[in-house]
């Protein structure tokens, strides 16, 4: 189930060695088109909301910009990127729990949360993510990056700034929640799940 | 490590998960909005240079302000030590004021004390008037 490894820090030497040359925004864009879409999903595999996704993900991309040059490599750049996109998405859920104590993400956002692109109206599709929502935040956090990042569990621990151990057991225990909550509502039945949507 | 084989459950879950949990897409605007907000980063040059002229003008002020208690403690002290003198002078000249003017002599030496003083006050007025009526047709 589990997609090749990555090799982060080799692959990010050309970005990591093109500041030291005074090729700052050379450096800048290869990391936009490499974790752009990496960061802006690990927003919203955390935060869950849409437009606090992107303001958080923008933030944490202004301030690799602003730390590029300080970056001494002693982390891999992948590493140190996810740790401040996690930082910064941290700090916002701490500003939502106190001005928003009852208020949950929005629907919006919950749509985005679980993938925004548009696809055919599918009930299960509704019902599973339902579920995941009901799954306590340290389970959810896991398989929302596993499957945005096509199931890459070195990529979801580098993500989660946690050993792949960890979040190899994290998965373990999110499905078998899901599996258990699916049991209770009857529908452990493996062909309703694999039925053709469209 | 947990390596036993996956139920036809969890393949299945694992299917419609893969399904439902679609990545989201970054928005089109993202790119855009991210370079503007790093344009206006870089306008951290224009705030470490706003910062710096504030701080010279705040330097210039406490410097002017240094100037003007200065000016101010000179003027009193010279004020005072003029007034010390001036009494001084006083008192030497009076035998010979007494024996020239008799008892105007008191009465002399405050008009002649106040017409210094006003003089000196009114100094720069009276001179444009001055200048104003030797300049009138």
């Amino acid at each position: 189930m589990d997609a090749p490894v990555s090799d982060g820090t080799n692959r990010d030497q050309d970005i990591v060695e093109l500041p030291h040359t005074g090729a700052r925004e050379r450096a800048f864009e290869a990391l936009l088109e490499r974790y752009e879409g990496k960061v802006y999903r690990l927003c919203c595999a955390l935060l869950r909301d849409r437009s606090q996704a992107e303001d958080a993900a923008q933030e944490s991309l202004v301030r690799v910009w602003k730390a590029l040059e300080r970056y001494d490599g002693r982390a891999a750049l992948s590493s140190w990127i996810y740790a401040i996109t996690r930082n910064r998405c941290l700090t916002a859920l701490q500003q939502r729990r106190r001005h928003e104590p009852a208020q949950e993400p929005n629907d919006d956002a919950q749509q985005t949360a679980q993938g925004a692109a548009p696809e055919p109206w599918d009930g299960r599709t509704e019902e599973l993510r339902g579920l995941i929502e009901t799954l306590p935040e340290r389970l959810r956090r896991a398989p929302l990056p596993y499957y945005y990042e096509e199931r890459s569990v070195s990529e979801v621990a580098c993500m989660l700034g946690c050993p792949e151990g960890t979040a190899k057991t994290t998965l373990f225990r999110a499905r078998t929640a899901l599996g258990e909550l699916l049991k209770r509502r009857g529908l452990d039945d493996p062909a309703y799940w694999r039925e053709d949507v469209s | 490590m947990n390596a036993r084989k996956p139920t036809e459950l969890e393949l299945a879950l694992d299917e419609a998960l893969g399904r439902a949990l679609r990545a989201p897409q970054v928005p089109h605007s993202f790119r855009a909005r991210l370079s503007a907000a790093v344009t206006r980063t870089a306008g951290i040059h224009w705030a470490a240079l706003r910062e710096q002229m504030e701080n010279e003008r705040r330097e210039q002020l406490r410097r002017l302000q240094r100037e003007y208690v200065r000016v101010r403690r000179s003027t009193i002290v010279t004020l005072l030590a003029a007034a010390f003198a001036a009494g001084a002078a006083a008192m030497l000249a009076m035998p010979w004021l007494r024996a020239h003017l008799g008892s105007y002599a008191p009465m002399a030496v405050a008009w002649s004390g106040a017409a210094l003083g006003l003089g000196m006050t009114f100094h720069e007025p009276l001179r444009a008037l001055l200048r104003r009526w030797s300049n009138a047709p």
